[in-house]
Order: structure tokens, then C-alpha cells, then sequence
């Protein structure tokens, strides 16, 4: 699921790695060591859903920015849809339990 | 970026790491050590605290976990009945069968693909030949001290034999014991050298087994 996270959050467009792995490691619970990332990432590259370009940066070493590609918002988008039924529908179990 | 400027945990971590990932394709290697090292340039600013560099380092999580994250689906290659019959064979193969009991434990040696580059070279170049090293110097020099014509030997029994005038046999012993002190000084030598061979091959089979061994901590 953390891939699709990953993705999510490029859809506002390109970051660079440490700031990608700040941010979801910021969120409680969603990444214990935030070096695993990095593979992470790299097999998401390798997969072609995102697309990496290393440059210098104005302030500070350079980095690798990832992007997301066509066919990465097609997957993201793809998840949605499948994350929103998925979600209400456990929801809709959930909430007759503590109904009944 | 400069490596020289992180602090001297970061550097460390980043040796660490570089070790652990030295079972990785080359590209995903490269890529991987760069991110790291970015991400402790990024989030160490030059002066850190001891107390910080501990906290970004533990965060980030241990070397190997890192690496064995990235070499999933491809089974981290762990040390199996090849590396143990390469190293016994590298060690004592040439006694069992000579020369040729030796190179298969180097054929094996290099099919490997636990050890790295450097390992294979320490594995055949530091004593090749293994333990049958100092074992065939050792019976050169016992054939050599043995046999007829060299110095002492011979004349000890001629003088012992001739017995005839106390002159003679005192001129046999000096020339015999100056050659015995001779031979004495080369053996003592040769043994030294023969010493250095056996441990050296010894220690050559501890350092492989415990390269081989590393692998199965990241794993």
C-alpha cells in the first residue's frame, strides 16, 4: 500500500527523495525504517511508474526527484477506485457489528 | 556531495552499508548507497550532534535490512554445501589428490557467488596450494637433507667407520659439524617458512567461511 502512498503523494508533482521519505514517515504507523524506502522507490522507477532525473539542487547536495508517468497515474487512479469500494465496503461490515 | 563533511556516524553507517550491499547488482548498488548518502547529507547539516546523527541513523534502520529490501524476489544468496566443500578442498584438496584436489576447490571458489572478487583472489593467491604447500616443502628439504652427497651425512659415516687416526677424525667432525650448522640455520628457515604457509592457509579458510557467513547475517 505504501507504494500507492508513494505515488499519491507525486500527484501534486515532482519531490526528491528525502522529502518523499520525510513525509511518509512523518504519518505514524505507515513506515518503520525509513531506509526501505529507497528500494521502494527504486522499484517503483524500475517499474515505470515514476521517472527519476538527478540535479543539483539550490540549496544543499543533489538530489533525485521523482515524477509520476503516464502510466503511473493510470495505476494510481486504477487503485483509487478499488481502494474506495475495498474501504466501503469493510466499512459497511464494521458498522453493522457495532449496529448489531 | 562530500562524503567528508558527514559526520563520523554517518560515515560509518555509510561503510557499513556499502559492505552489506556489495551482494547487490551493480546499478541498483550505485543508486541505493547515492540515496542514502543524500538522505544524510540532507538530514545531518554540517555540525550535527551526536545525539541527532543517532536519531537520523535510527531512523533510517539497520544496513542489512535496507539492502535485503532491496534484493527481494532475487533470494539473498546464502552460503550452501558449495562454499564449505570449496574452502576444505582449498585447504586440504592438494593432499588428497595433488595439485588437481586443489584446483577444483579454486574452480568452486570461483563459481561462487557468495564470495566477492577480492575474497576469490585471497582464496587462491595467498597460499595456493593450500596446506600441501608447506607439506611438499617440507619433504623437498627432507628429501634434500637425506640424500647422498650433500654435505654431512656421509662424512660422518666415513669417519666413524675409518676410525683410524684420531687427526682424521677429528678433521671429519669440524668439517661435519660446520656443515651441520649450516644445514641447521637453512632448516630453521625452511621451517619458519613452512609455519607461516600453514597458518596462512588456515587463516585463509577462516576468512572465507567467515565472508560466507556474512551473507547469512543480512539475510
Amino acid at each position: 500500500v505504501i507504494e500507492y502512498c508513494v505515488l499519491a503523494l507525486l500527484q501534486g508533482g515532482e519531490r526528491y527523495g528525502f522529502e518523499l521519505v520525510r513525509t511518509l514517515s512523518e504519518v505514524p504507523g505507515m513506515v518503520t525504517s525509513e531506509g526501505t524506502l529507497y528500494p521502494l522507490l527504486s522499484r517503483l522507477r524500475r517499474a515505470g511508474v515514476v521517472e527519476t532525473s538527478w540535479r543539483e539542487s539550490p540549496s544543499g547536495p543533489p538530489r533525485r526527484y521523482y515524477r509520476l508517468t503516464s502510466s503511473g497515474r493510470a495505476v494510481l487512479e486504477a487503485f483509487t477506485g478499488e481502494w474506495t469500494s475495498f474501504r466501503n465496503a469493510v466499512d459497511h461490515f464494521l458498522e453493522q457489528e457495532t449496529a448489531a | 556531495m562530500n562524503a567528508a563533511t558527514l559526520h563520523p556516524l554517518a560515515r560509518d553507517y555509510l561503510k557499513r552499508l556499502k559492505k552489506a550491499a556489495a551482494i547487490l547488482p551493480r546499478s541498483g548498488r550505485n543508486e541505493l548507497i547515492e540515496e542514502i548518502e543524500s538522505h544524510l547529507s540532507e538530514a545531518l547539516p554540517p555540525g550535527a550532534t551526536e545525539a541527532e546523527a543517532l536519531n537520523v541513523l535510527e531512523r533510517l534502520g539497520e544496513p542489512g535490512q535496507i539492502v535485503a529490501e532491496a534484493a527481494p524476489g532475487a533470494p539473498l544468496v546464502r552460503a550452501g554445501a558449495l562454499e564449505w566443500i570449496a574452502t576444505i578442498l582449498l585447504l586440504i584438496g592438494g593432499l588428497i589428490i595433488p595439485v588437481v584436489g586443489w584446483i577444483a576447490g579454486v574452480v568452486l571458489l570461483w563459481a561462487s557467488k557468495v564470495w566477492t572478487l577480492r575474497d576469490k583472489l585471497v582464496g587462491t593467491l595467498v597460499v595456493p596450494g593450500g596446506l600441501a604447500l608447506p607439506v611438499f616443502l617440507a619433504l623437498v628439504a627432507f628429501t634434500n637433507a637425506t640424500s647422498p652427497g650433500s654435505c654431512s651425512g656421509t662424512e660422518w659415516t666415513k669417519s666413524i667407520n675409518t676410525g683410524t687416526g684420531a687427526i682424521h677424525t677429528s678433521h671429519a667432525v669440524v668439517f661435519s659439524s660446520h656443515c651441520a650448522e649450516k644445514t641447521s640455520s637453512l632448516a630453521i628457515a625452511l621451517l619458519i617458512v613452512l609455519l607461516v604457509a600453514a597458518v596462512l592457509a588456515i587463516a585463509t579458510s577462516f576468512y572465507l567461511v567467515k565472508r560466507a557467513r556474512r551473507i547469512e547475517a543480512i539475510a
